[in-house]
């Protein structure tokens, strides 16, 4: 029987040169994606293997490259050109092309048939027990091959299989053959992963939003249709239009929940675009996504139907539309106490908004607890702060006169005064005062060293 | 559609406290709270919040004059976190579009729509937003500074100002809090309830 002769090449990536005896190569932080496109330009099978290591197929490359040192010397260059540091081992398996990879600054070649012979005398470590084992057999194995005095692959390769299979079973013989370098497993392809991106070009540019809104939807259909063809959906989308002056106008998109309903997602695309819209004439267009695969779930049928995160996002997104994106958020209070620090964070409902158990509820019964028995009274707050002209006697203020309130005052407490930064680029210091008008209105007024204003109404 | 014009109090409103008020706004229709300023009718608009987020719903605030004070919500024991804050700039249209779009949004369980003196508000406004409402299980509010004529609103509550409290001798040291009178002006229950109570809430307001 003719054995068929499969050649590996192993590329590292590699800032020191290592020994034979080195236990794991020393890795770069990944440069991965561009050691396999390297890979790639020379084998139509890579496996991306991590840690800055690609296997890949060299059987039958001697008709392109040349022979097995020309092959390695090219894959170093190409390897070179994008940036990266690599060594290059060849041989009948993995496990030999990885030793002779660390083998020296430019890696090894093993000549075939060569690899029990050339593996012989590397250390058990290189089986990466880790790998190939489950944690706990892995530390089992370890733990009784260094018991056995065992070192080097040679030394395993050296015991007698019976004897492997009785006391290791059928793992310590496949750990056996291995060290021998006869990997009977196929190399796992490695391809890129797809890329959800649709473009559009107008030669003569479009000047209106409309027809721009009209092509957004398309590419969006077509991406959602590539979407769902894969079983994916989309957490975030990205448009880029290219301008008549040069210029990029961006924007993105981000569902509530993945999507990939290219009616949905064009409607959604539409507000978005149409809330900031491009300023000039628009060339091209490009619309990206970022592909997830959606989480399943066992839908039931003795309870209600889900809330439509889809409708909750078409409303956040005509809200956006209509009163702008800094208008629609979440209050978060600042860690500060500046006056009326607060920051409008992005809308993030609770997860149970969209599940079953957040269905808006009645508020009623026994079990919805009101926090009544401390009723707190309510500033409401002026923004800008008003301006106001204060009339004082002995130092306290008697009379307000604003655009929103006027009158005499006829109580007032202060002043209060607070201020902070001062270490700062932008310092504050005011003085504040609680006051009742004469009409009955309670408000509170702040003086900042300069001018007065009314700052708030409590009510 | 018709609504009953039978002027009668709410379910809960023979419970003693705001928290049988609280209790007493209906779900999908339109409930307005009403006052002048310095009335309370915001400070009730807030507890009526914390007692939303507080039981896990998510509420969505028009805020017609972006007035709110999250610093004062959060005293008042509002969960920031499920507050959806919508600020209108003092514009009106943009605001009733904002809280027709969130009544008719599902997920929320209440939606808030603070007008305080914005206006003045369309005829057909309270109707448009009542309509958005009906069928959800939604409470929506519009609070605004008087109860507007042929409003729709099931229930309509007002406040009023009895008299500021002050701590400290001569001279005064801190405003404390205010006491406010509420009231219902107007229920219309679409469903069965207590016999009719002449009641009114008289509430201490903590600063």
């Amino acid at each position: 029987m003719t054995r068929i002769v499969t050649r590996i090449a192993c590329l590292i990536t590699a800032t020191t040169p290592a020994s034979p005896t080195t236990p794991a190569e020393t890795v770069e932080p990944l440069p991965a994606t561009a050691l396999l496109q390297v890979a790639l330009a020379h084998s139509p099978r890579v496996e991306d293997a991590g840690a800055g290591r690609v296997y890949l197929d060299a059987t039958g490359l001697t008709g392109l490259f040349g022979d097995e040192p020309g092959l390695a010397a090219r894959l170093s260059e190409a390897a070179s050109r994008a940036g990266l540091a690599v060594r290059v081992g060849i041989a009948d398996s993995r496990i030999a092309a990885l030793a002779a990879a660390r083998s020296g600054p430019g890696g090894a070649i093993v000549p075939p048939g060569g690899d029990a012979f050339f593996l012989a005398a590397a250390p058990l470590s290189l089986l990466e027990l880790s790998r190939e084992l489950s944690p706990k057999l892995s530390d089992d194995m370890t733990a009784r091959l260094a018991r056995w005095g065992l070192r080097t692959l040679g030394d395993l390769t050296a015991l007698p299989t019976a004897g492997v299979f009785e006391r290791l079973g059928a793992e310590g013989v496949r750990l056996q053959r291995l060290a021998r370098g006869e990997d009977g497993r196929p190399l796992v392809s490695w391809r890129p992963g797809p890329r959800f991106e649709e473009s559009a070009e107008w030669e003569w540019g479009l000047e209106t939003l409309e027809p721009v809104v009209a092509s957004l939807g398309e590419l969006a259909a077509r991406l959602c249709a590539q979407l769902a063809r894969r079983g994916l959906a989309a957490d975030g989308f990205a448009w880029t239009c290219r301008l008549g002056d040069g210029r990029l106008h961006e924007g993105a998109l981000t569902p509530a929940v993945p999507m990939s309903d290219g009616v949905a997602v064009g409607r959604l695309l539409r507000l978005a675009i149409e809330a900031r819209p491009p300023r000039g004439v628009v060339e091209g267009l490009t619309l990206r996504a970022r592909p997830v695969r959606p989480a399943t779930a066992q839908e039931s049928l003795t309870e209600r139907s889900r809330r439509s995160p889809r409708l909750l996002d078409a409303t956040l997104n005509r809200l956006v539309a209509l009163v702008g994106t800094a208008a629609v958020g979440t209050p978060a209070l600042l860690d500060s106490h500046r006056p009326d620090a607060v920051a409008l964070e992005d809308y993030r409902p609770r997860p149970d908004i969209l599940s079953r158990k957040g269905k808006g509820r009645a508020v009623r019964g026994p079990a919805n607890v009101v926090p009544a028995d401390n009723p707190v009274l309510a500033l409401r707050r002026l923004r800008p702060p008003a301006p106001a002209a204060v009339t004082l006697a002995s130092g306290r203020p008697v009379a307000l006169r604003s655009a929103r309130l006027a009158g005499r005052i006829v109580a007032g407490v202060g002043p209060w005064r607070t201020s902070g930064e001062w270490w700062g680029r932008q310092p504050w210091l005011q003085d504040e005062w609680d006051v009742e008008l004469a009409d009955g209105t309670l408000c509170r007024i702040a003086h900042d060293g300069s001018t007065w204003h009314l700052a708030g109404i409590y009510d | 559609m018709a609504f009953p014009i039978e002027s009668s109090p709410p379910p809960g409103w023979e419970r003693e406290g705001i928290d049988g008020l609280l209790g007493s706004f209906p779900p999908g229709r339109l409930s307005e709270i009403v006052g002048p300023r310095s009335s309370g009718a915001s400070s009730l608009l807030l507890a009526l919040v914390a007692r939303v987020t507080t039981s896990g719903g998510q509420v969505g605030f028009v805020d017609g004059m972006d007035a709110l004070d999250p610093a004062s919500a959060d005293a008042a024991g509002v969960d920031l976190s499920a507050l959806l804050w919508v600020k209108c700039s003092g514009r009106l249209r943009p605001a009733l579009s904002a809280a027709d779009l969130l009544a008719r949004c599902p997920g929320f369980a209440l939606v808030v729509l603070d007008l305080d003196e914005l206006g003045p508000v369309p005829a057909s406004a309270h109707l448009r937003l009542q309509r958005a409402v009906e069928g959800r299980d939604c409470i929506l509010i519009v609070r605004s500074a008087r109860h507007r004529e042929g409003s729709p609103a099931a229930l309509v509550v007002g406040a009023r100002r009895v008299t500021p409290r002050w701590t400290g001798l001569r001279p005064l040291t801190r405003l404390a809090g205010m006491r406010s009178e509420l009231a219902i002006l107007r229920s219309r229950p679409s469903h069965a309830f207590s016999p009719a109570h002449e009641g009114r809430w008289t509430l201490d307001w903590a600063l």
